[in-house]
């Protein structure tokens, strides 16, 4: 396997540096042990370890969302077994490299919302500052405790061609990454231990600790501060990430509606009221932050936060501003900073750059435009870098026009051939380019920055690609930074307080998401139940007899379409006729409300935005009722096809809540998630039966139609144990509405709701019944009180079920109530639009 | 002159608001020529949160929230302001600066970034295709940089037709330049643009100006409205300001607000409300001549 790699690595006319090996072909000491054990296991047992590796990670629903692509969400994350790989000594040189850097951009930092002497003395271009969008006018003076703006430090490194690693991009807005290096390491760990051991990787760990530290060193709040990571939501591409690292740190996951600012202080709406918030660790960019003071359109952030942020009542990590520093243009004026505030040589070197802001650089970018990328200074995402060589003439010009208009926003940077890293890329070790993030974090107490002895490293799927993202399809790796280091003492955990206090806040969007989601797994279930039935009765029809003089089938499909609320569907004549499209459509129109597609697919999407409130196991079963619907969307579907997968739909549904109910435990989340969910059956409860059962035919009709009703509440077995007879329609409701001890009745599903509402917060104690409790009480009596042989008796004149029919409005009504009161109380400040106003009207002189 | 200016702004929403943040840029400060006697800010219902804040380029602002259930949203400003010749009118144009000269001067660590930021882009003021010539016209090689802004002020004046309801704050540049029109903010940004685009320091004044009622007619209360014009660096003499609007040398007339890069950094009033209604604003401006009623 080895020497296969290094003979296509000699003999392919590319310039030879190599993580694994010098150009003579011989491995790096750091390598051999590794390399070795690769040549002993051989590829067939490689390939299994990659699979493995990649099953450890699917299992705990580690993913990677992309931007725009619909099904893009979720995207597994991809790892490969091979690390990138460091040796102690050349960590030693690299570590001092980031300290350094760092040391420096907080100084530079510092200096830029200070006294600018920087600027004044001409160390740093003016124009490079106050052009780049993130120079945040507003957070001018605005300083955090001690001399440590910049908390959290990220940046790709890759090696040039004189051997060393360079610094490519720093990132040091809300740097991102960090939560996956732990998840590669669990997953790298699991499936290959000895070689973790043997080869002495370090470990990663104290990388929280000490961020942990830090934060209860910079709140005012010590005690028990009150931490939340500030997430754009569900469908940002490392949403995993913000959910893991919330759950793994005992962070309270929000999102900015679930924030508010109110005397100063930013709050969290929690379904117990507002509680206030000491940290933010922010992953929402910059200029979204707060839509009063930045980008009004911005849904992302606080409305307030900068106000709450100079009163000092809120802690925001990374600060607002330090954005100004992921600017490339930077990276020329380093060397000399360096020299000038620190008085030292800048260890590690970044790519050549060129500033477009003086003329002479300018000068030599035009000139050599085709061997270099041309980056903006401000990273936008309509502002790609391009590489000079790849454009045409025409395409050049133009860029030369935008450069000249505004010199001052691009740069130019040096294209350069960086290493190659072994890779495992479809059962064989391949060369690919690689680029490593590395993560450095403020240590407040000591007054000093901690590297991670590892990181993200990510390298290309395809063959000499420069431009390395997750974004355009990486593939990560994980990162081993040999031997022991020089300091071992692991951070203390101080910050041990944090984790009890937030574990049982609820953010009213989750609980609102938590009960959603309740209810869509029911509707669901009912939807399958339901539709199963129907298609049974639809491939057992007569084809002679029209369909609107099958009374089963027709009132199967007109309950279908109240069921889901599709009306007017099966309830118009004319649609009974060819019923096969339309019924194909209520199972995978994802598109169509109500649908069975859509209902799965709301369920899932509220399971997404809540899954650090969800165990990892529950990912996997998550993960194969999304497959499901995958397969159950295809279009060609035939409706026996469908009729299958409704099956197997059913029983991943329940298996969804069967694993909850193992494994949540009994606060809030899990009453939510069951009043919903008990809401959701009793309504479809009532609407099955009404739909049903309010209507007499044909004696064997009749039979079926119960028989059916029985099985939609999965009861059919129950009424043949407990009454071994007929059915009949005393017997049926008894089971049905009446039936305390049968989960399946509407009496038992009424008592559930009112069990679980009345362990939540603010049900008040004086008052001893809410509006909501009250509304189910009624409908609790109303069934209690009923006579059960006064509904089982159809009118003599109509053949119609009336009193029944009444019995069952009335109970649908008070669940409405119910539902929209708990709204009312829980949930009403989730209702969180907001709009911009200001003088709008244009002084008119 | 001696002035009472009456700002007031009315929120009105069809559903009650439960919580807004805002941010007001409606304080005159005090300078070498423009003395505020009084000054008050009313604002109803009663703010939770009302907080004096200097903003970065040295203007005072109120941030203030209103953290109640409200329909209705008033701010009301008054102040007396006092205003005397400023010294630039005393300048003779022909003797200042040639303005290639100010801008290379500009252009260096000599020159204060407080001023130095004025020469760049900014959320309304672009560098738009033609702009560079247009004010080329004026301003000529060797051109003492005052008579050549003078020069540019005429210009603007006669080419741009005073023109309500033709732009709003969304309108490009670029469209306020090919049809010639807009309103006195339009005016403001066109000027800067003019003036930026050839590496000169020059920015947004707002404030408030007097409308005279025509001849024989008595002036309606509310009827002013609040104004834009621009002021230009000139060294040893600071900022100088003109009103393209009216074609003038801005003298004790105009009373001074705020300045900034541009409308957005020094909107009078704006503020994000929690409500999911339409909301309808209303506002008017009172300027009163002290002195004339006396």
């Amino acid at each position: 396997m080895i020497e296969s790699y290094l003979i296509d690595k000699m003999f392919n006319n590319e310039p030879f540096l190599d993580e694994m090996a010098t150009d003579q072909g011989k491995i790096h000491p750091h390598w051999e042990r590794i390399a070795k054990y690769y040549e002993q296991i051989g590829s067939g047992r490689m390939g299994q370890f990659h699979e493995e590796v990649g099953r450890q990670l699917r299992e705990n629903g580690v993913t990677y969302n992309v931007y725009g692509d619909p099904n893009g969400m979720n995207r597994p994350w991809i790892l490969d077994p091979v690390p990138m790989v460091f040796s102690s000594d050349e960590w030693e040189g690299i570590e001092k490299g980031l300290l350094q850097r760092t040391e420096l951009l907080n100084l530079i930092l510092g200096d830029l919302y200070g006294d600018q002497t920087l600027i004044k003395e001409g160390k740093i271009p003016f124009e490079l500052i106050y052009n780049h969008g993130g120079f945040l006018r507003q957070a001018h003076h605005i300083k955090l405790g001690g001399e440590q703006q910049l908390i959290q430090y990220s940046s790709d490194l890759a090696r040039g061609p004189n051997g060393k690693m360079w610094v490519l991009h720093d990132r040091t807005d809300a740097p991102s990454g960090a939560g996956y290096t732990f998840e590669n390491r669990a997953a790298m760990t699991r499936v290959f231990p000895d070689l973790i051991r043997e080869n002495h990787a370090r470990k990663i760990t104290s990388y929280y600790q000490t961020f942990k530290n830090t934060l209860t060193s910079l709140t005012n709040n010590k005690e028990n501060p009150r931490v939340v990571l500030l997430s754009p939501g569900p469908t940002n591409e490392t949403f995993f990430e913000h959910a893991y690292i919330s759950s793994f740190m005992g962070f309270t996951l929000a999102f900015g509606e679930d924030l508010t600012v109110s005397d100063g202080y930013v709050w969290l709406k929690t379904i117990k009221g507002l509680e206030k918030v000491d940290v933010i660790i922010r992953r929402v960019d910059d200029v979204f932050c707060d839509p009063l003071e930045y980008k009004s359109n911005s849904h992302l952030g606080v409305v307030g936060l900068m106000e709450a942020v100079r009163q000092r009542k809120v802690l925001v990590i990374n600060p607002l501003g330090c954005r100004v520093l992921e600017n490339p243009g930077l990276m020329a004026f380093l060397p000399k900073i360096s020299k000038h505030l620190l008085g030292e040589d800048l260890i590690l070197p970044s790519v050549a750059t060129w500033w477009c802001g003086q003329p002479t650089e300018m000068k030599y970018v035009f000139e050599h435009i085709e061997s270099l990328v041309i980056r903006n200074i401000y990273r936008g995402t309509h502002k790609k870098s391009v590489f000079g060589g790849n454009l045409s003439k025409e395409e050049i010009e133009k860029l030369k026009r935008e450069i000249r208009r505004s010199p001052y926003m691009y740069v130019g940077q040096e294209m350069v051939d960086f290493s190659t890293t072994p890779s495992w890329i479809n059962n064989k070790l391949v060369a690919r380019n690689a680029v490593f993030r590395s993560y450095v974090v403020a240590d407040t107490e000591n007054k000093n920055y901690k590297v991670m002895p590892g990181g993200l490293s990510r390298s290309s799927p395809e063959k000499g690609a420069f431009l390395v993202s997750n974004q355009t399809g990486g593939i990560s790796k994980d990162t081993w930074v040999l031997g022991k280091g020089k300091e071992v003492a692991t951070p203390v955990a101080k910050a041990i307080k944090i984790q009890p206090l937030v574990r049982n806040v609820l953010p009213s969007r989750t609980g609102e998401r938590l009960f959603w989601l309740g209810r869509y797994l029911e509707r669901a279930a009912y939807s399958v139940r339901l539709m199963r039935m129907t298609l049974l009765s639809y491939n057992e029809a007569d084809e002679d007899i029209h369909v609107h003089d099958n009374p089963v089938l027709s009132t199967l499909l007109q309950t279908l379409t109240v069921m889901t609320g599709t009306l007017p569907g099966f309830t118009v004549k004319k649609n009974l006729k060819n019923p096969e499209a339309q019924l194909l459509s209520l199972v995978h129109d994802v598109k169509k409300m109500g649908s069975l597609a859509y209902s799965i697919q709301s369920f899932l999407t509220n399971a997404y935005s809540v899954r650090d409130r969800l165990s990892l196991d529950t990912w996997r079963i998550l993960d194969s009722i999304s497959e499901e619907l995958a397969k159950m969307r295809n279009a060609d579907t035939t409706l026996m096809q469908a009729y299958q997968s409704l099956d197997n739909m059913v029983v991943k549904l329940m298996a969804f809540y069967g694993l909850n109910i193992d494994n949540m435990t009994r606060e809030p989340t899990w009453h939510l998630l069951n009043i919903g969910r008990f809401i959701e059956s009793a309504s479809n409860n009532c609407l099955i039966l009404k739909g049903m059962l309010t209507k007499s035919f044909d004696s064997e009709s009749n039979k079926e139609l119960m028989e059916d009703t029985l099985r939609c509440n999965e009861s059919l077995v129950t009424y043949r144990y407990r009454y071994r007879s007929n059915l009949e329609m005393h017997g049926v409701l008894s089971l049905l509405i009446l039936h305390e001890d049968n989960p399946r009745s509407l009496i038992f599903q009424l008592l559930e709701i009112d069990n679980h509402l009345s362990t939540l917060p603010n049900q008040d104690e004086k008052e001893l019944f809410s509006i909501e409790r009250k509304k189910l009480l009624q409908a609790i009596t109303k069934i209690r009180l009923c006579d059960i042989d006064e509904i089982s008796i159809p009118n003599v004149v109509t053949q119609e079920f009336v009193e029944l029919r009444v019995l069952l409005d009335e109970i649908i009504g008070l669940l409405h109530e119910t539902s929209d009161s708990i709204y009312e109380k829980y949930f009403s400040h989730t209702d969180t639009r907001y709009s911009m106003i200001q003088s709008s009207v244009i002084p008119e002189i | 002159m001696r002035y009472k200016v009456t700002h007031i702004t009315n929120y009105i929403y069809d559903f009650p608001a439960v919580l807004c943040h805002n941010l007001m840029f409606q304080i005159p400060p005090d300078l070498p020529f423009q003395n505020v006697e009084e000054y008050l800010c009313e604002i109803s219902p009663k703010p939770s949160t009302e907080i004096e804040r200097v903003d970065f380029f040295g203007n005072k602002y109120l941030y203030f929230s209103v953290e109640r259930s409200h329909k209705n949203l008033t701010v009301t400003s008054k102040s007396v302001v006092e205003l005397s010749s400023p010294s630039w009118v005393s300048v003779k144009p022909d003797e200042t600066m040639p303005w290639e000269k100010v801008v290379a001067l500009l252009h260096t660590t000599k020159t204060s970034t407080d001023v130095r930021q004025y020469y760049l882009e900014s959320k309304h003021v672009n560098f738009i295709d033609g702009i560079g010539d247009y004010a080329l016209e004026s301003f000529t090689p060797g051109r003492p940089i005052m008579e050549a802004m003078l020069d540019l002020n005429t210009r603007i004046f006669n080419d741009f037709a005073f023109t309500p309801g033709f732009s709003d704050i969304s309108t490009p540049l670029e469209k306020v330049f090919k049809h010639k029109k807009g309103v006195c903010q339009d005016f403001a940004h066109f000027s800067l643009a003019c003036l930026r685009v050839l590496g000169l320091s020059a920015r947004y004044v707002s404030g408030y100006l007097e409308t005279l009622p025509p001849p024989g007619k008595p002036k309606m209360i509310g009827a002013d409205a609040s104004h834009a014009w621009i002021a230009i660096y000139v060294p040893g003499h600071e900022w100088i300001e003109f009103d393209a609007t009216n074609n003038l040398l801005v003298n004790d007339k105009h009373i001074r607000v705020a300045v900034g890069r541009d409308f957005a950094d020094v909107t009078p009033l704006k503020g994000i409300v929690y409500s999911g209604s339409k909301q309808e604003m209303k506002v008017s401006v009172d300027v009163r001549n002290l002195e004339e009623v006396e």
